[in-house]
């Protein structure tokens, strides 16, 4: 397990550091079954910024972040982060998987979880000790969750096992966050503090990529936005890029969605923050 | 090489070649155990079974092509059709589209198939020595002998040393394969090592416990070992016990009777101990369950008796109610109700008198808990017609878990205002015994 990461990585990218995009896709096409998921998608991700990638159920989100780290085969394309191949780069990377991608019947607790952002520094064989245990604590406290750390973790709530992962990801130590739907099905209160690290994340200079679902808080949430429906649809700083047309085009003719994207963008233009469920109801 | 040990030496009471198959199966579970649980948790169980049966065309094939009966030459034969199996099962779920249990259920078939028709074809020739190779169908542990045994040591024990060593990344790869490979672990080797050591453990303990039930081996110790713990140290460990011990206790029975085959008496004990889990296991055991089950059913019933009993002396003026004006409230049989009386008694919660039933100052902190949370709660539901009462049973401590503060405080300023909230243990209305 070697690992070339951040500071040493990021000077020989050149000494524009902060210019620098931390990701870069070029001409990427995934395809499942022979059909594709994701068509030619150019984009760079700057280094720094809170990103959000939106865009319609089915348009590929999730592909483009897995597709980033390595674990889809694009069928042309190529990615790269900060500089480097995706296969060499990805171990850079802290990775905020699905909920549903794993065995939550496992038998861990939640510790052993958030260890395991731990293992990659530790290298072959050589086991946590204290000093990643004690890590691992700091990174539950950062999400909220540390009185829960000898539970074992089928016993969580779904807000709760989302801020397992996150933690994990924070143990990772990275320079760049993907996030999958962190947010989605989760209680008012966990998207409140999830948001919170993320933003903790970008205040120390961090690149955070999230696949989101809900326009309504788009604006709020994220300097950079990457509009997707298969192809790339958009991208840019939130300002000039989440537009009503930007969206109509993303959305199509699905037409509550298209309603729902209107909102958004008629609050952001009146420059209201943007209207929040009540707690505890279930986002569209 | 059954007969190296057939003079009766006496080793620990044990006849000298009871107990070195004793060592050989014993090593044998504690291998099948540790093994079984990473394969369990990465989903690879089933394939296991698929492994197994598929190694017997490569026994028959391997004995007719060399005509020995060395366990190493045909374990060797076992070892390259049963990875064939596996390869197999992989190509048609990959390339056909087929589900992996329906490619499974293919192998296995197949392969299990044409080992029974080469061990026909093996019968046929009239060759005395196939004897021998019915004992891997089943089993069968008196052909070891104290080289086998040695032999089939070491590779256990090797197996149990490589869990040990790359325990975090079989943790990690069994998990979360994907955040495996974002973190640069090589997924797809460790996968195939550990399908190695798989097909070698399924491979060793095919002479003792034959082809057919070898997997069982592998999936019965892990899944009962699950039910005592939720941690995987624990588990590992436990489920290496049950293995030892169930290869122990096949191997002590089988050598007792040669009636019985060493496999189905080893995978026997496994299941034991496999009920046995299912019964008693701590919380998630059967009876942990009913237990916990019945507890709170009789908890609620309680309340609710105490409730009726609160409400009956509070309009009685604070007098005792009867029982049979108690039975009328909740519209009780008889029967049942005198029986929950009685527990009640009991417990020294209720007061049963000549003149009708009180409560003792402990049912009172219970009734007036029990009467005051179900009032807030109907009042609440009086309020909140959009509910659906058939829906929501809450218990009546959870309401004030629910609520906002300044809900609860609304729901009992309305209530106090009507005289209908239960304050602080004040014995309803009762003059006599008031002021406790």
């Amino acid at each position: 397990m070697k690992r070339s990461r951040s500071p040493a990585a990021a000077t020989e990218v050149g000494g524009a550091k902060g210019d620098a995009p931390a990701i870069e896709v070029h001409d990427l096409t995934v395809s499942y079954q022979a059909k594709p998921v994701l068509w030619d998608i150019d984009v760079e991700i700057p280094a720094g910024k809170l990103v959000g990638i939106v865009g319609p159920n089915g348009a590929g989100k999730s592909t483009l972040i897995r597709a980033i780290l390595g674990l889809v085969r694009p069928a042309s394309g190529w990615v790269r982060i900060h500089g480097e191949s995706a296969r060499r780069g990805r171990h850079g990377c802290g990775y905020v998987p699905q909920r549903e991608s794993v065995d939550w019947e496992f038998p861990v607790d939640v510790r052993d979880v958030v260890l395991m952002g731990t293992y990659a520094r530790l290298g072959w064989f050589r086991r946590p000790g204290k000093r990643e245990r004690d890590l691992a604590m700091r990174c539950l406290e950062q999400v909220g969750i540390a009185d829960l750390a000898r539970r074992q973790i089928a016993e969580l709530s779904g807000g709760q096992q989302q801020r397992v992962f996150l933690a994990r990801a924070l143990a990772q130590d990275a320079q760049v966050y993907l996030m999958d739907e962190p947010f989605s099905g989760v209680d008012a209160a966990t998207e409140t503090a999830i948001f919170e690290v993320l933003l903790a994340l970008r205040e120390e200079g961090r690149t955070v990529v999230v696949v989101h679902h809900d326009l309504q808080t788009v604006e709020e949430y994220f300097d950079h936005v990457l509009l997707l429906n298969l192809r790339l649809v958009a991208a840019g700083p939130i300002g000039t890029t989440f537009t009503r047309e930007n969206l109509l085009a993303t959305y199509g003719g699905r037409l509550t969605l298209l309603d729902e994207a209107a909102e958004a963008v008629r609050r952001g233009a009146e420059g209201r923050p943007g209207w929040r469920p009540p707690a505890g109801l279930p986002r569209t | 090489m059954a007969t190296t040990g057939r003079a009766p030496k006496n080793v620990i009471g044990l006849e000298y070649n009871t107990a070195v198959v004793l060592a050989g199966t014993a090593a044998l579970g504690l291998a099948a155990g540790s093994t079984g649980s990473l394969a369990l948790l990465r989903r690879r169980a089933l394939l296991a079974d698929a492994l197994s049966h598929a190694t017997l065309p490569g026994i028959c094939l391997a004995f007719l092509v060399t005509g020995t009966r060395h366990f190493p030459v045909l374990l060797l034969g076992a070892f390259a059709t049963g990875v064939l199996g596996v390869l197999v099962v992989g190509a048609i779920s990959r390339r056909g589209r087929i589900r992996e249990d329906a490619a499974i259920g293919i192998v296995l078939g197949c392969f299990f198939g044409a080992g029974i028709a080469l061990s026909g074809v093996i019968q046929r020739s009239g060759n005395g020595a196939q004897a021998g190779l019915d004992g891997f169908l089943l089993g069968r542990t008196a052909q070891m002998s104290i080289s086998d045994d040695i032999w089939i040591g070491t590779v256990a024990l090797g197996t149990v040393a490589l869990v040990l060593a790359l325990w975090k990344e079989w943790k990690l790869i069994c998990f979360d394969p994907d955040f495996a490979g974002v973190e640069g672990w090589p997924v797809r080797r460790l996968d195939l090592l550990l399908m190695v050591l798989i097909t070698v453990t399924v491979v060793i303990a095919l002479p003792a416990v034959g082809v057919v039930l070898t997997a069982a081996l592998l999936i019965i110790p892990p899944t009962a070992a699950r039910l005592w713990t939720d941690r995987l140290g624990p588990m590992l460990v436990l489920a290496s016990v049950f293995g030892m011990l169930s290869g122990a206790v096949g191997t002590a029975v089988s050598a007792r009777s040669s009636d019985f085959p060493a496999g189905p008496v080893i995978v026997l004990s496994a299941s034991t101990i496999f009920v046995l889990s299912f019964l008693v296991a701590p919380r998630r055991g059967i009876i942990a369950r009913t237990t916990i089950r019945v507890r709170r059913r009789r908890r609620r019933e309680r309340r609710r008796l105490l409730g009726a009993i609160y409400e009956g002396v509070e309009e009685n003026g604070g007098r005792p109610v009867g029982e049979a004006e108690l039975a009328r409230r909740r519209a009780w049989r008889p029967g049942l109700l005198r029986s929950r009386l009685e527990h009640a008694r009991r417990r020294g919660l209720i007061d049963w008198r000549s003149d009708g039933i009180a409560l003792t100052p402990e049912g009172l902190v219970l009734a007036t808990r029990t009467v005051r949370a179900e009032r807030l709660w109907q009042e609440y539901l009086r309020t909140e017609a959009r509910i659906d009462r058939d829906l929501i049973d809450l218990d009546a401590e959870e309401i004030g878990a629910i609520l906002s503060p300044e809900q609860m405080q609304a729901l009992e300023n309305s209530l106090r205002a009507r005289g209908r909230l239960p304050e602080s243990p004040i014995r309803p209305g009762e003059p006599g015994r008031g002021g406790s």
